[in-house]
């Protein structure tokens, strides 16, 4: 179906090549997942084998890719491949163009579906397939990330084409839903479909992926069935619950930093968070564990005052979270958001780090913004403009930016996300050290596996209630 | 937080016309605004907007649009006041040296065509609006498209109202971000406009980023070529037709009234 032989390419503002000497051939009917590093070329070889690089990009691209058995060159482009390929891009919020899920499912089907009729029994089926029937009439601004995704997703399969390309399609949803794709795209495959994968979380295709490339610096460093490539279970896929490393939660001290109370807070028709009671202590580090929509991120933005409850108390130290200023609430309390870049506006790195220390007051900045770049592994790079950092870096230089308002408290909202699983450690590591120092962290998560390793004690929501606390055995163990 | 310029499902008589009928008859008010510029004239067609907005049941969204339009007339009238020098003088802020001559200052002349102007913004501004949140964006291209519309154009200004939403929402996640840093939005005027920085600069190179994928997806969706979009089939009922009609009347009249002086 799809044949590269010594592929390269180098982007045309970029020095190094970001494809080396790909050689790959893809069959027909095959599920091949593709996984590697951040920065590593993975969407680049997207790009690639979807024919944007060749029909849209400039740059330099050298060697051969043929597509049915003819050069991908000789198509008439993007306008032509499209018939036969449809990708599913990793911003899902940017791939969403029309104003209702049902006409971005519609979008592109005109042209390849004779009636209203076909096009309406085509939408039905394939939200059906992806678990979004009832989002059908939603305009993209009310949805979530995770549903965002799911709609992405059923729009490529909508268009039936010969060959799937998803970049990253799940990073936003939990298990359950991520499983749901996977079988979506297992049923595809039977089908006769190729599909091509990129992602981090892997276990899930075990028995599923035909073939596995991993890829590094822009070559395909390891090739070959999921079972050659990834023996032992990769992640962790059980229900936690049912965890056997987890005892119900019995406090370590007695110096209780945040105290909530039966919090309650509604938007518009949904009840956010019901009744939430739970005390934390200085210095745990805590997991906040949930799936998409349970309320995790609307729990912490109480903390700092970035919500304030409908009913219900919130103590931060001896301030009053209900009815403080935020700017007295960041100085104990600091939230790095998911995405680094909703906060990076600054022209250099020490002046974003300056930013917050301006606002409340530093004595001496000079010295803090030295002492938190080292903590964050980024000494030296005062100067760098910080959209130039890579996703990881910028990650870390958030942190660095709350980091030196010096708060007691530390909560981070999917500090993963976006991160392969070496930054994800990076990261976490920085996150112990800091609970060595004193800090008390708090990490709002889907993530299983991070919380499993890294948190001392784990905090489960569903539907804005907390459903269960526990001590974190297999940390201490390790 | 409420949404600027989106849909809002409804049953009622506008949500129902088609959009040809409606497009139609927007171009028939704003043209009648334009054409008049009689107080009297422009209030009516104000009222009739209004019982349009209370039939359709709108009534709460245009109240939240009439600080804005006070604040829009405000400024419309001070600027033609101080810049419009005709008929009589009712306060004189720069008093002539020669008796002869009127002085400086605000005019009845000046007035009544600030009101006029603030009076004309508001009918289009108004029947713009209703039109846009009673109209789902589908059939809204769908009734420019019949007006021929070049597709390109009807996709920028689907677009663009589809990312009025994340803009907004963005921003607010973005303000959000940066109150956690201490950020404090500054006071007066020179204060406001540079704390804008720290807001506006992600804002816009997040929004930046998101255009090379938005592009390609309607690359690989085939819109290069397209001469379409998901369409819509146009269905006129007796209300449509009955309403064009009276809309092209009414101007047919009001044309024919303005112009027989001028032959």
């Amino acid at each position: 179906m799809i044949l590269a032989t010594s592929l390269s390419y180098t982007y045309p503002v970029g020095s190094r090549p970001a494809l080396r000497e790909i050689t790959l051939s893809i069959r027909a009917g095959e599920l091949v997942l593709v996984t590697g590093p951040t920065a590593a070329g993975k969407t680049t070889l997207c790009y690639a084998l979807s024919g944007i690089i060749q029909h849209e990009f400039g740059g330099t691209l050298t060697g051969y890719l043929a597509f049915r058995d003819r050069p991908v060159a000789d198509y008439a482009g993007v306008g032509e491949l499209n018939r036969y390929i449809s990708m599913v891009f990793d911003d899902a919020d940017a791939q969403l163009i029309f104003t209702s899920v049902e006409e971005e499912l519609a979008s592109g089907l005109e042209t390849r579906l004779n009636s209203r009729e076909e096009i309406n029994e085509r939408i039905t089926r394939v939200m059906e397939l992806c678990g979004i029937s009832h989002l059908r009439e939603r305009p993209p601004y009310t949805l979530s990330g995770g549903q965002k995704q799911r709609v992405a997703i059923a729009a490529a399969l909508a268009m039936d084409t010969e060959v799937l390309i998803l970049d990253e399609p799940t990073s936003e949803l939990d298990v359950h839903a991520t499983g749901n794709i996977i079988k979506t795209l297992k049923n595809l495959k039977k089908e006769g479909k190729t599909i091509i994968i990129v992602d981090h979380s892997l276990e899930g295709y075990r028995n599923v992926a035909d073939r596995v490339l991993v890829m590094k610096e822009g070559r395909i460093e390891r090739e070959g069935t999921f079972e050659e490539i990834f023996p032992e279970t990769q992640g962790n896929m059980n229900v936690l619950y049912e965890d056997p490393d987890l005892v119900p939660y019995k406090p370590v001290n007695n110096n209780p930093i945040v105290r909530i109370d039966t919090l309650k807070k509604r938007y518009g028709d949904v009840q956010a968070l019901n009744g939430v009671s739970v005390t934390l202590y200085d210095g745990e580090f805590i997991a906040l564990l949930g799936e998409n929509g349970s309320g995790k991120t609307t729990l912490v933005k109480h903390l700092n005052g970035l919500l304030r409850p409908d009913s219900g108390s919130v103590l931060v130290k001896s301030l009053d979270a209900a009815v403080a200023p935020v700017i007295d609430l960041v100085k104990e309390t600091g939230l790095v958001f998911q995405n680094p870049d909703t906060m990076l506006f600054a022209d250099s790195v020490e002046e974003e780090i300056l930013f917050g220390l301006g606002n409340i007051g530093s004595a001496d900045p000079q010295k803090t913004i030295k002492e938190v770049l080292a903590m964050v592994g980024l000494s030296g790079s005062e100067p760098v403009y910080p959209r130039h950092l890579s996703r990881g870096e910028r990650q870390r230089l958030a942190v660095a930016c709350i980091l030196a308002m010096k708060p007691g408290i530390i909560i981070l909202d999917e500090p993963t996300t976006g991160l392969d699983d070496r930054e994800s450690d990076r990261m976490m590591e920085l996150m112990m050290t800091l609970q060595r120092n004193g800090h008390t962290i708090i990490m709002v998560t889907h993530n299983m596996r991070i919380a499993e390793e890294y948190a001392d004690r784990i905090i489960a929501m569903e539907n804005g209630r907390v459903i269960g606390d526990y001590t974190n055995l297999r940390r201490k163990a390790a | 937080m409420s949404e600027i310029l989106q849909y809002i499902p409804g049953k009622s008589f506008l949500h129902h016309l088609s959009p040809v009928t409606k497009l139609l008859l927007v171009v028939v008010i704003v043209g009648l605004s334009v054409l008049s510029s009689q107080v009297p004239f422009l209030c009516i067609l104000i009222v009739i907007l209004v019982i349009g907005t209370l039939f359709s049941g709108l009534i709460r969204e245009l109240i939240h649009q009439v600080p804005f339009l006070l604040m829009l007339s405000f400024f419309l009238v001070i600027l033609t006041s101080l810049t419009v020098q005709e008929g009589e003088l009712l306060l004189t802020l720069i008093p002539s040296s020669d008796p002869a001559v009127q002085g400086f200052g605000i005019t009845m002349g000046g007035l009544i065509f600030g009101v006029v102007l603030s009076l004309r913004f508001v009918v289009m501004i108004t029947a713009f609006q209703l039109f846009v949140i009673t109209t789902k964006p589908s059939d809204l291209v769908t009734g420019l498209l019949t007006f021929r519309l070049p597709v390109d154009y009807v996709l920028m200004l689907l677009i663009a109202l589809r990312f009025i939403p994340s803009l907004q929402l963005e921003a607010k996640r973005i303000h959000e971000a940066q109150l956690c840093r201490g950020y404090n939005p500054g006071t007066g005027i020179s204060g406001k406009i540079r704390s804008l920085k720290p807001i506006m600069i992600p804002l816009v190179a997040n929004s930046l980023a998101k255009t090379q994928v938005l592009g390609l997806t309607l690359d690989m969706r085939g819109y290069r070529s397209r001469k379409t979009l998901p369409l819509h089939q146009l269905v006129f009922g007796r209300g449509d037709y009955i309403c064009a009609f009276l809309g092209v009347l009414i101007l047919a009249i009001f044309l024919y009234i303005h112009l027989l002086p001028l032959i």
